[in-house]
Formats: C-alpha cells, structure tokens, sequence
C-alpha cells in the first residue's frame, strides 16, 4: 500500500462525514448544522468567481441567494412545481438579475461596483418586504413543500401497485442532497477555473489592460462571471426555500453578504476549495458564539463583531486567505500533466 | 502596400497636445522605428493604435483580413482580433499565473470554448483545449522560455518577463506587433537576443512598429525611422538621414548642440 497516513485519514473523515446521518447516535441538531454548512459552501463557492476569480468586490451577494429563494418558494406555493423544475429555474431567474445589474454596472470599478452591488442587495430586501402581494412582507412565506421525488408516473407503467413516490422528511435526506448539489458546484467551478472562462477572469483579475490586450473582452466576461455567481447563489436559496419551508426578508440582510464574504476571504480569495473550509468554519463558529455569548451576557448579535473582527485581521495580515490561489491550481488537466511529462523527459 | 496608416492623429488630454496632427505610414513587413525623446507621445501613440487610447481627431487606417478600414474608437480587444498586438512600457503580465497560462489567455481571441464547453467538456473543447497549449509551447520556444513553462510569470527575471510579454502578444497571431521599449533594462546580452527575436519575427511576415530609447539597437535593425517630439513628427527617414537631420538633434541634445 502506498497510500500516506495522511490520505487515508482524510478519507476516513469524509466516510465519517458522509455516514454521520445514519448512525443512531446522530443528533438533529449536529446535522442542521451540517445542512446549513452545505448551502454556506454552495454560496461561498459561487461568490468566490466575482472577488477572487474576476477581483470585484460584491457585498450584496445575499441578493441573488433572496431571489433564488423566492423564486423556488413562490413557484412551489403557487404553482406546485417540483424542485427539480425549480432549481434550473431559479438558476435562471438568478442569472437574468445578474445580467441585468451586471451589464450596466459593471463598467464601474473596485469601490463604485461594491456601492451598487450593496444598493442592490438591499433593493432586494425592501422589495422582498413591501411588496406584500407578491411576498406577505414581513409576515413571511411559510407552508413550502418539502422536496419530493415522485416517480409514480414510471413506476406505474412498470407495475401498476408500485408507487416510487418519496417526501424529505427530517434533516437526513437534505444532508444527502445538499452534498450533491455542493459536489456540482464544485465539479462546475473546477471545470469553469481551468478552462478559457477561467483564465480569461483572472486576467481580468491580474491586469485589465493586458486581459483586453489579449483579446478578451471585459465588459462581457464580467457579465457573464457575475450572471453564473448569481445563478450559483440563486441555486442555494432554493435549497434553502424547500428545506426550511419558510421564508422571510429578514433571512436576506447585509449581514448575510457579509458572512459569504467572510467566508471567501478566510478561504482565500479565487480559491474555490478554501471557500468550502471558510464556509465549514464560520458556520461552526456562529453557532458556537449563539451558546457562548448569551453565557456572557451579550446579545447573540454581537457575533456579527466576531466576523468584524476576523474580517479586519484577516486584511491586516492574510489578505489573500489562508489557502491563497495559487497559480499552479489547475495543473490536474491531463493535457497539462501529459505537458510536464514530454518537458521531464526531453530535459 | 501600408498596412498601417496614421492620417493627421491629434490626441488631446485637456489642455494637453499629446499628438499634434502626426501621419506616417507602416509597410507591409517592415520594422519601423518610433523615436523621441520622453514625452514625445510615442506611447501614446501606441495607445492609440491598439485601442486603449480613442484620438480626439484624424484617422487611422488598418489593413486586415485584405481590406483596409478605418480603426479609430475600437476597443484593444477588437484590435488584437483585428491583428494588432503590444508589449507594454513597464511590463503587464498576469504575475500570479503560470507562464504558460499568460501565453494561453493569449490565445483567447483566436478559440471560442464557453461556458458549456468548459463544464461539459465536449469534445471540441477538449481538442481546443490541446491546440491552445500546443500553441503556446511552441511560442514559449519560439522566444526560448520553453523552461520555464510552469513557473509563475511573477517570479520570472526582468528580461524573460519581457520575452514573455512578446510570447504572449504572438499568441494573439498578430499581423503588427507594437514593442513598447523591449530592450529597457536589458544586459547586452539580452539586448543581443532581443534583436535576434525580432528579426525572427519580421521573418514570420509580421509587421513591428519599435519604439527604443536604444538608439543602437533602433539604428541597426530599422531600415526606417519616425521621430516625434512634443507630439509633432519632426523627421522620418532612414538611420543616416535620422542621424544628420539637425531637428533630431536638436530634439535629443538641445539648441546649442544642433548648431556646433
């Protein structure tokens, strides 16, 4: 066996992850931390393409992850639509929204997007409790499906007394299909990073007048980069929408942006991988603080200081994260590898 | 035949003439020397002819694909598709990326894989994906950094930056490339190199418009010269005629000199 004692730990810990819902020792609360950690890493992930692939700051990701949430849950509640339409959907409706505060905004730079992105996502809040028709307002939107899985219409064309027909009832099902949609994500942002989207964004990234120098047309591949980041944030409040079964406005505040913020910075600005153990660790430490801090006599709130502060250290001695992009990232291409081989041997 | 031709550029910042009615003309194939003394507006120039600068007034006509139009307002990355490309003043690489990848989003304007490709891996992408690094090794060999290929472009010496920045604007397949001072803060030995590298250059048919403080290295590989100062053309000529024309040096060593 050549497999490290390292590696072999981490797979242990990822079987032991992925088993943990079927023990019997499993307790709801450790797995709707778990959940939530999922739809954490799924926004983390998508807003991770705007800062750190394209270097755009963008405070009102929230936006997008109010919209796809919405979206999934007032498709659900008026038109009875599975999640599985849902999803792409919300997908969409996300991508339209960051097609149509992208294209004319972004144009500006650094700070002047930051200050649009951060009116947008409170635009989205305001509307989400105004408009009472559309949202109840500030009462919420509650009675959302679960997510189902109905397979009566194949199963009874197999046998007619079989009724493939499955509800998500408690927190297990969601586990397993918030780590498929985390895992997609996933295998698109690794594909959209090593590829000529990918490498057109970090030109952008690393020098705008060389990127448009080198053909690329900035105007369009941050359109395109801030439409795919919505619809990724779009596709983690739809999850969100059917696995609470309740919405309201004030899920959708600045403060959530800030967190997925966080969360990218921690893990390293245009490193996708490291959004996942920033998204793991600050969902873990706002749920310590909500036990620790009520000890002390504060306010739960006060955690949002403990993001402050991290934020500001962070900035002040790791400004690129703990696990920075590196620029050997993506050399797991084949193409790349088979590259290195013909150099070792010729050299 | 031109293939390109500067018809009275003026370039205005404000109250400033950075180009003051220039015309000149580029022929097809040759290295034409841009030459002045700071802030004569050769770099402005240059901006303007690739698309990063829009002139205030005149006109700029390029040949490309066999048909000549005019290219004034066009952005730079319209202009790489149309043909031109440019190294830059003070060196602009993509520090944090490997040299290979600098050379490769130099190709960008030549593929077309998007974002469906890219997730879905399709066959075309996949093939694309391998002409793209085909490609770009063989012009990392061609301005020999063919070693270096995985390191990050930050890391690299001034004059490998330098020769990469070329390798990358060759990826764009240009039909005239702008060298914005190649030879600034090269030891004799690269500046030996550089002028090897361009003569390759010009033997692929590709047009180079040079602008060098060098005036060695300018004077041996130019056959023709354009001066501007203060952001008039003031000579345009051959080495010897650019040499003895009492404007240039006046230009370059001041009143008194010209007339010793």
């Amino acid at each position: 066996m050549n497999i490290s004692l390292k590696t072999a730990l981490k797979y242990l810990l990822l079987g032991a992850v992925l088993l943990y819902p079927l023990f019997a020792f499993s307790s709801e609360y450790v797995l709707h931390v778990m959940v939530l950690i999922m739809v954490y890493m799924v926004l983390a992930m998508g807003l991770n393409i705007v800062p750190g692939f394209c270097g755009l700051l963008d405070l009102g990701y929230v936006g997008f992850y109010g919209i796809g949430a919405y979206t999934a849950g007032l498709l659900t509640i008026h038109f009875g639509l599975s999640f599985w339409v849902i999803i792409p959907l919300a997908a969409l409706n996300g991508a339209i929204w960051g097609v149509l505060l992208g294209a004319p905004t972004l144009r500006l730079t650094g700070d002047y997007f930051a200050i649009v992105t951060f009116g947008f996502s409170e635009l989205v809040v305001l509307f989400l409790t105004n408009e009472i028709w559309l949202t109840r307002g500030p009462l919420g939107l509650p009675g959302i499906d679960p997510v189902i899985i109905d397979l009566t219409w194949l199963s009874t064309l197999i046998h007619p007394e079989w009724i493939w027909y499955w509800e998500f009832i408690g927190l297990r099902p969601y586990f397993y299909l918030g780590l498929i949609m985390v895992a997609l994500v996933y295998v698109i942002m690794s594909r959209m990073e090593d590829s000529r989207l990918g490498r057109a964004w970090f030109a952008i990234r690393e020098d705008s007048i060389a990127a448009s120098s080198c053909g690329v047309n900035l105007l369009t591949y941050k359109v395109i980069g801030f439409a795919i980041s919505a619809a990724i944030g779009a596709v983690g409040g739809a999850f969100l929408a059917r696995w609470t079964m309740f919405l309201s406005p004030d899920m959708f505040k600045f403060w959530e942006s800030f967190l997925i913020l966080c969360m990218v910075v921690l893990g390293g600005l245009g490193n996708f991988k490291g959004s996942l153990a920033g998204a793991a660790v600050l969902i873990a430490l706002g749920e310590i603080l909500r036990i620790v801090l009520p000890q002390l006599g504060l306010p739960t709130e006060t955690r949002f200081l403990a993001y402050g502060l991290i934020m500001v250290l962070m900035m002040r001695f790791k400004p690129m994260g703990f696990f920075p992009a590196i620029a050997t990232q993506s050399q797991k291409n084949p193409i790349l590898i088979k590259l290195k081989k013909e150099l070792g041997s010729s050299s | 035949m031109n293939i390109l031709e500067i018809d009275s550029l003026t370039m205005r910042f404000g109250g400033l003439l950075a180009l003051a009615d220039v015309s000149f003309n580029t022929v097809k194939g040759e290295i034409l020397g841009l030459i002045g003394p700071n802030g004569a507006g050769k770099s402005t120039m240059f901006n303007c002819i690739s698309g990063v600068l829009k002139p205030t007034g005149g006109d700029m006509f390029f040949e490309t694909s066999g048909r000549k139009m005019r290219i004034n307002g066009y952005k730079p990355e319209k202009m790489t598709y149309f043909g031109v490309a440019r190294t830059f003043q003070n060196v602009r690489l993509f520090t944090a990326l490997t040299v290979l990848d600098n050379v490769r989003i130099g190709r960008h304007c030549r593929t077309k894989a998007n974002f469906f490709g890219a997730v879905f891996r399709t066959r075309s992408q996949k093939e694309e994906e391998q002409k793209i690094v085909d490609d770009s090794m063989n012009w990392l060999k061609f301005v020999g950094l063919e070693k270096y290929v995985f390191y990050t472009a930050g890391g690299l010496s001034y004059g490998f930056q330098r020769k990469l920045e070329i390798a990358r604007s060759l990826a764009t397949e240009p039909s005239l490339l702008l060298l914005d001072e190649p030879a600034a803060g090269m030891n004799p030995k690269e500046t030996r190199d550089l002028v090897d590298l361009i003569h390759r250059i010009s033997d692929l048919g590709i047009t180079v418009i040079l602008i060098e403080h060098d005036m060695k290295l300018v004077m041996s590989i130019c056959k023709r010269l354009v001066v501007l100062d203060h952001g008039v053309k003031i000579a345009q000529g051959g080495p010897r005629e650019i040499r003895q024309n009492p404007k240039v040096v006046e230009a370059y060593l001041g009143r008194g000199a010209a007339d010793a």
